[in-house]
């Protein structure tokens, strides 16, 4: 550009600029997003928008608030605020045309401020949250770094740089450094949810490594892992039970696994949502991608007598839409399922858009949860490449994918559920087909693929039935024809005629010796699959023989996504209000307008909605994200209303603190965790000291400034976790079926289920909290004393509560009591013999903090008086706190009650 | 039995002895008044060590469960809550239908089935009749079957619902719905809603206590007493008869009252300096729930032990100690709200009666489990009213949904018991006490009791109606989630004027 040509620029702008000014006077231009759409939220929209258009004027959508209206006119005409209907009728003073209608007027101030804002041009704009995240301008030379003269710690990243402009807005300041030991426990709480390794503290304390070191090697712990991800499996629903009635057990285990491996990985935040929302459809999955979908398995599952199999799969797929939103895009869907959203522009046909997405995977609510991802030995594994070598070498490549995925997962197949016009048959329990001796049954709508095979799961309780399928009806062409014996659940192949398209199927059985009523046989599943080829080639025989064994396959199956064929492909229509069975327009995968465009190369599918969720356009994902990973921090989100960014939810606290935090994520950290969470802990904000003074509680009750640092009670597991490793019980196993420490007799009472909560023995009585089974209707009654949830819906965030329960827990479960005994031992042997040695010590351990002495006098007081006690009552030390082979001396008793104590006290219940 | 017929006979006579309101509530403050102030007391002294830092702070931000007043008039302090899971058939108790029994065993009119889906019940049904014997009762004239002895003498104290329709046939969602106003979970159930608005008037006491019967919780599971998104303070607290009353309640072995005294004493000491060095009132309000628990462990066990009932009251209720059962319950339930609790939601289960077993059919499994409460609800109603507590106790009966005029043939057969299926167009709950309007009948249904023609109640109108009588506008009662306010009612729910006092 040259000279001149900058300077025609510049005469043009100072033109427009002096035009402006004449015509907009010296006003400041009114901005839409955070001057006039809360004005409109809070007095119009109930009453025009979303749901309800009174009078024909809606100020949801800018198409709506300047189109005519029932009047006739527009309400709105840019540039004319007095020309304009809505500022008419707000200052109109005939009580029945005055709005709103028989409430209170708008203020004078927010009159002038919609004048003016029409005045200007009526400009519409796009929520902050809606905006793509745009790069944060340069800050780094404003920083500086040091301790100001009355010893307060400045201002040392951009965190600190940012948090500090508000600080000084408020007239606040920076607390001082947290005490360099205390400020270790808080930093290792967060990162790998326990206390500081002893190894780490030595090397801390000594100065050995410095602080940024020691956090270094905590996100490096694979403790980091399970602390993250029970962060992580609050918003995917995990639990180890199918919830609803009868919430029988479900096995979902491994994809928590893969949840702590990926924390631990650092896998990055895209990869890590791609894989978990469509890893099915990466070009040849892994084992590990495919475990990821599970996400979405862990949609709760109703296997209650008399429910519709498919009432409760649109149920799971309209729950996946919920919370894909609500954990990537803090918004929420739940209302837009029946009309278009109130408050966030986003309609009610785009939620059935979004929910066309996830409507199209095999699992319908199956009692057996198909489909299902099979683990298999590293035998089996052996064995399965053989027989896809044999398939690659007689049918070519895409045969030998297609039979190894259906070895893999057992699709596609056809549930029984779906066939109807029974006689003399009947869907059991509402589930299964079953079929009497002389009964029938269609299935319809089947592609057989033109496979010569047929497949199917069933059971059966009586011998000599003879079954035959037919192509349309009683008297269509004969497809297969095959006897039934009494036999347990087994998957059994049966030839079957080779036909093309899409046909009827017409089930029949007859068997003489069959009762009235009987069942000859049960059905679960029907596939295609064709027979092997290669008959006549040596080795055929075991290839077969193997090819059955691995369909029967026993081992562990964990529920996942896979996606329907294309000649199974459902179509989605809108519910209208919400209802599953009034079905309205069919509509097509897209989502909303409002957020950031699709692009071209995108499949349209699962796989393609999540390349647009992780598109750095993508207002929200990343915003999201640093929300609420500095809210695990801070104990407060930047957005406080972690559920929901959107016109209604709180507005950010530091909104370009947000947006760099969220650019640096997408674009420098390359969606690293361990990154983002090593940013927040080493800055000035996050170290400072939590002490609360009057004048700060004052000014800011809730911290929302950061002038302290944050200081809140520890989670449910962290509480129970922290326990155990200050007394050294933790068990530091990982992985693996969910354990079942000890919890009160009579807690599971579940109505039809035979699920029993079996003690867990040895080390896994005491593994981290994040492996604790988690029964949907029955959860572990302790960690919900403690606030964590039931795991039956997403949880973006667990409110902390203060409860004479909790006391409860901590002062008399038998696990607290346990800890004590061993926190005790451990005090004694360093004790000397000495009551006050051992508890100094004790304390240090728990709080790593030398103790006052106020505090140690009460501790040594509970002592005296305990060893009194036991004194005075020997017998009270048989079978003490329970305890029937353990021989209890008065000291050790003593020495336990002041454990018991300590473990209660505010300070260690707390990150401090 | 002999207590509860001499009572049901002096209260015919309507010479039922009754201590007045004002002697209750004498007797109050010098028994429940008195602990209740202890709280109170202790939230002055945590307050007062507040008020030396200068923290300005309200006495919810110390207990969240500190009681409050209801923002209206109310016209109720607590509710007891009997639900019934499974749900009973209105159709045996209380709504009397003869135009069933000239069509017992026949097909049912296709009308009836048109568009319809049920549960278990395929094509064409034979319509059951009723299984019970029914008569008119009370000045009320109210229509109560044999099944129900007891009760029917109190027809006049009660209001029926008859005309009550739920959209959720199955159990799980059906409960949800009639417990937290929606059929999905996350919502709070109501008793969370309303010791969230109200608090409790002891805090020695959990604020909102759930005991159940018949061996199994409800079929939706701990949701149904679950506080969704509100604070997890306000989630039903499970009393038990076995066990530990409240879980964790008991002092292990070896831990005397005394010593554990001394524990808290301790405990608290050093809490108190924390609070003086880092100022936090979360560490008050921690102070606070230390001294709650540690009288909560004396006033449970108190509360639930029923030992000491004078031998009159065992033969009112049909209690046996040591029992869990939903007389000991009903029991529990009047002890507790005399001492304060505000609200006690029963749960009995083994009320689906399919026909599929003995214990499911309705001709004797229904009629047992009728034995089972039909004394206890009796001399529940009759125990507050003769201590003037009826008038402000609210009393809830009612199952999830109804049950079908037909007979089940599930999975296309005859079931070798009779038995109905789950409905939802009509059945009926009834209220008493608080603010209702006595021996009135509320809604009609069809001449085959399968759909209200008249005065339809729905759920979120029984909820509505509820809040209503412990102070609340329902429309105004909301809580702020996800960037709206939540209300019980969702965006329904009118009030069910006619039944009101």
């Amino acid at each position: 550009m040259n000279n001149l040509k900058i300077a025609g620029f510049l005469t043009l702008a100072f033109v427009i600029a002096i035009l402006g000014f004449l015509i907009f006077g010296s006003e400041k231009e009114v901005d839409y997003s955070t001057q006039i759409k809360p004005i409109l939220n809070k007095h119009c929209i109930t009453c025009h928008g979303g749901v309800k258009k009174n009078g024909g004027f809606s100020v949801l959508f800018e198409e709506e608030a300047f189109a005519i209206t029932e009047s006739g006119h527009a309400a709105i005409i840019p540039g004319d605020p007095n020309g304009s209907e809505l500022i008419k009728r707000l200052t109109a003073s005939d009580p029945e045309l005055r709005m709103p209608y028989e409430k209170e007027p708008l203020s004078k101030d927010e009159i002038d401020l919609l004048k003016t804002w029409i005045k200007q041009g009526a400009k519409w704009g796009k929520h902050w949250a809606y905006q793509t995240v745009q790069k944060p301008k340069e800050i780094e030379g404003k920083l500086t770094a040091g301790i100001s003269p009355e010893g307060n710690v400045t201002a040392s990243n951009s965190i600190d740089f940012f948090v500090s402009q508000k600080l000084e807005e408020q007239e606040l300041e920076f607390s001082p450094e947290e005490n360099y030991l205390k400020l270790i426990r808080r930093a290792s709480l967060d990162i790998t949810g326990l206390p500081p390794t002893q190894k780490i503290t030595e090397a801390y304390s000594s100065k050995k490594i410095s602080y940024e070191e020691a956090v270094d090697q905590m996100l490096a712990a694979s403790t980091y892992g399970e602390k993250w991800a029970t962060w992580w499996l609050d918003m995917a629903r995990y639990a180890d039970t199918k919830g609803y009635e009868r919430d029988v057990n479900r096995t979902m285990w491994p994809y928590r696994d893969w949840v702590i491996r990926a924390f631990n990985k650092d896998m990055p935040y895209d990869e890590f949502t791609i894989e978990q929302l469509a890893g099915d459809l990466l070009p040849n999955p892994t084992q590990d991608q495919l475990t990821a979908t599970a996400f979405h398995r862990n949609t709760m599952n109703n296997d209650e007598g008399g429910t519709q199999d498919e009432e409760f799969r649109v149920a799971a797929v309209l729950d996946r839409v919920s919370t894909t939103y609500e954990v990537w895009q803090s918004t929420t869907m739940a209302c837009v399922q029946c009309h278009s959203h109130t408050y966030d522009p986003i309609r009610h046909e785009e939620f059935y858009q979004s929910a066309a997405f996830f409507n199209n995977s095999r699992d319908e609510d199956t009692h057996d949860e198909e489909p299902r991802l099979r683990f298999f030995s590293p035998d089996e594994k052996t064995e399965i490449a053989s027989i896809t070598k044999w398939v690659k070498e007689n049918e070519g490549e895409n045969a030998a994918k297609a039979r190894e995925d259906f070895l893999t997962y057992l699709e596609p197949k056809y549930p029984s559920h779906s066939a109807v016009d029974f006689v003399n048959a009947t869907l059991l329990d509402s589930k299964w087909l079953g079929i009497e001796g002389n009964g029938s049954a269609y299935l319809r709508n089947i592609n057989t693929q033109g496979s010569d095979q047929l497949l199917m799961e069933y059971s059966a309780g009586l011998d000599g039935s003879k079954m035959t399928i037919r192509n349309g009806g009683p008297e269509g062409e004969l497809l297969a024809s095959f006897p039934i014996n009494s036999t347990g659940q087994i998957i059994r192949p049966i030839p079957f005629k080779e036909i093309k398209g899409t046909v009827d199927l017409y089930l029949e059985i007859e068997n003489p010796n069959a009762k009235p009523d009987q069942t000859a046989a049960r059905f679960i599943w029907f596939a295609f699959v064709p027979k092997l080829e290669g008959e006549n080639k040596s080795g055929y025989a075991a290839i077969q023989k193997s090819w059955e064994a691995k369909l029967n396959f026993r081992g562990t199956k964990l529920p996942i996504l896979i996606e329907n064929p294309d000649y199974m492909t459902r179509e989605t229509r809108v519910f209208e209000r919400g209802n599953w069975m009034i079905l309205g327009d069919k509509v097509q995968p897209g989502t909303p307008k409002e957020l950031n465009p699709w692009k071209e190369e995108w499949p349209n599918n699962r796989l393609g909605f999540a390349y647009w969720l992780t598109d750095k356009e993508n207002p929200l994902t990343s915003r999201t994200l640093v929300n609420r990973v500095w809210d695990q921090l801070m104990g407060r989100g930047i957005v406080s209303t972690l559920e929901d960014m959107g016109t209604q939810s709180d507005p950010p606290s530091h909104p370009e603190l947000l947006d760099y935090l969220a650019w640096k994520t997408m674009n420098e950290y390359d969606w690293s965790i361990k990154s983002l969470i090593r940013e927040i802990v080493t800055s000035k904000t996050y170290k400072q000291s939590s002490v609360i003074s009057t004048e700060l509680f004052t000014k800011d009750p809730q911290n929302k400034y950061y002038a302290r640092g944050p200081r809140f009670r520890l989670s449910a597991e962290q509480v129970r976790d922290q326990a155990l490793a200050v007394a050294g019980l933790l068990s530091d196993k990982m992985y693996g079926p969910g354990v079942m420490p000890a919890q009160p007799d009579g807690i599971w009472q579940t109505v039809y289920n035979g699920g029993t909560w079996t003690e867990s023995t040895g080390e896994d009585a005491h593994r981290r909290g994040v492996y604790t089974f988690l029964k949907r209707t029955s959860p572990y009654p302790s960690f919900l004393s403690f606030d964590a949830g039931s795991r039956e819906i997403c949880l973006s965030r667990r409110l902390v509560t203060n409860t004479p329960l909790q006391a409860l827990v901590t002062l008399n479960d038998p696990v607290y009591l346990e800890a004590a005994y061993f926190l005790s031992e451990d005090m004694l042997a360093h004790g000397d013999s000495n009551p006050e040695k051992a508890i100094s010590y004790g304390y240090q351990k728990l709080i790593l903090a030398p103790i006052s002495k106020p505090k140690l006098a009460a501790l040594e007081k509970l002592h005296t008086e305990a060893s009194a006690q036991y004194k005075k009552n020997p017998a009270e030390l048989n079978s003490f706190f329970g305890w029937k082979d353990r021989t209890i001396t008065a000291e050790q008793a003593s020495m336990t009650v002041v454990a018991n104590a300590m473990l209660n006290l505010d300070e260690f219940l707390t990150k401090p | 039995m002999k207590s509860l017929d001499k009572m049901l006979v002096e209260f015919a006579q309507q010479k039922l002895a009754t201590q007045t309101r004002r002697h209750f509530l004498m007797d109050c403050v010098s028994k429940v008044g008195g602990l209740a102030m202890a709280p109170l007391m202790f939230g002055c002294d945590t307050g007062s060590s507040a008020a030396s830092k200068g923290l300005n702070l309200s006495q919810r931000d110390l207990n969240p469960l500190a009681p409050l007043p209801p923002p209206f008039g109310a016209k109720a302090k607590s509710i007891i809550y009997l639900h019934m899971a499974g749900a009973p058939s209105q159709l045996e108790l209380f709504d009397f239908k003869p135009e069933l029994i000239k069509y017992h065993n026949k097909p049912c009119p296709d009308s009836l089935l048109e568009g319809r889906k049920f549960a278990f019940i395929q094509g064409t049904p034979n319509i059951l009749g009723p299984q019970a014997n029914f008569s008119q009762h009370g000045e009320s004239g109210a229509w109560i079957s044999d099944y129900l002895p007891h009760f029917s003498k109190l027809a006049d104290e009660v209001s029926f619902l008859k005309a009550v329709h739920t959209d959720q046939f199955n159990h799980g969602p059906a409960q949800l719905f009639m417990q937290t106003g929606s059929a999905r979970l996350g919502r709070p159930s109501l008793g969370s809603w309303v010791t969230y608005g109200l608090g409790t008037e002891n805090q020695n006491l959990p604020g909102f206590v759930v005991l159940t019967s018949g061996g199994k919780t409800p079929d939706a599971g701990k949701s149904v007493w679950g506080s969704g998104f509100l604070p997890s303070v306000y989630q039903g607290v499970q009393c038990r008869s076995k066990g530990d009353p409240v879980l964790y309640l008991d002092d292990p072995e070896g831990m005397s009252r005394n010593l554990k005294r001394n524990v808290i004493d301790a405990i608290n000491t050093v809490n108190q300096e924390e609070f003086n060095a880092y100022g936090d009132p979360e560490i008050l309000s921690r102070i606070n729930q230390y001294e709650m628990a540690y009288r909560m462990q004396i006033e449970v066990p108190e509360v639930m032990n029923i030992n000491d009932e004078p031998e009159s009251i065992h033969e009112l209720y049909g209690t046996q100690p040591g029992a869990e059962s939903f007389a000991n319950n009903c029991l529990l339930a009047r002890k507790m709200v005399e001492k304060g609790v505000r609200f006690v939601q029963l749960y009995d289960w083994g009320w689906d009666t399919h026909g599929t077993d003995h214990d499911g059919s309705i001709d004797m499994g229904l009629r047992n489990k009728c034995r089972e409460i039909d004394r206890p609800i009796s001399a529940l109603l009759l125990d507050l009213k003769r201590r003037g507590m009826l008038e402000d106790t609210l009393v809830v009966w009612g199952g999830e949904f109804g049950r079908t005029p037909m007979q089940e043939n599930r999975d296309g057969k005859t079931q070798g018991f009779l038995g109905r299926d789950h409905h939802v167009d009509a059945f009926t709950m009834w209220m008493a006490g608080g603010g209702i309007k006595p021996g009135l009948t509320y809604g009609r249904t069809d001449d085959f009791g399968f759909s209200g023609i008249e005065d339809k109640v729905s759920v979120h109108d029984i909820h509505a109606t509820i809040l209503h009588l412990m102070g609340f506008d329902h429309e105004k009662f909301t809580y702020d989630f996800q960037g709206r306010p939540f209300r019980l009612t969702d965006v329904e729910g009118e009030l069910i004027n006619k039944i009101l006092a």
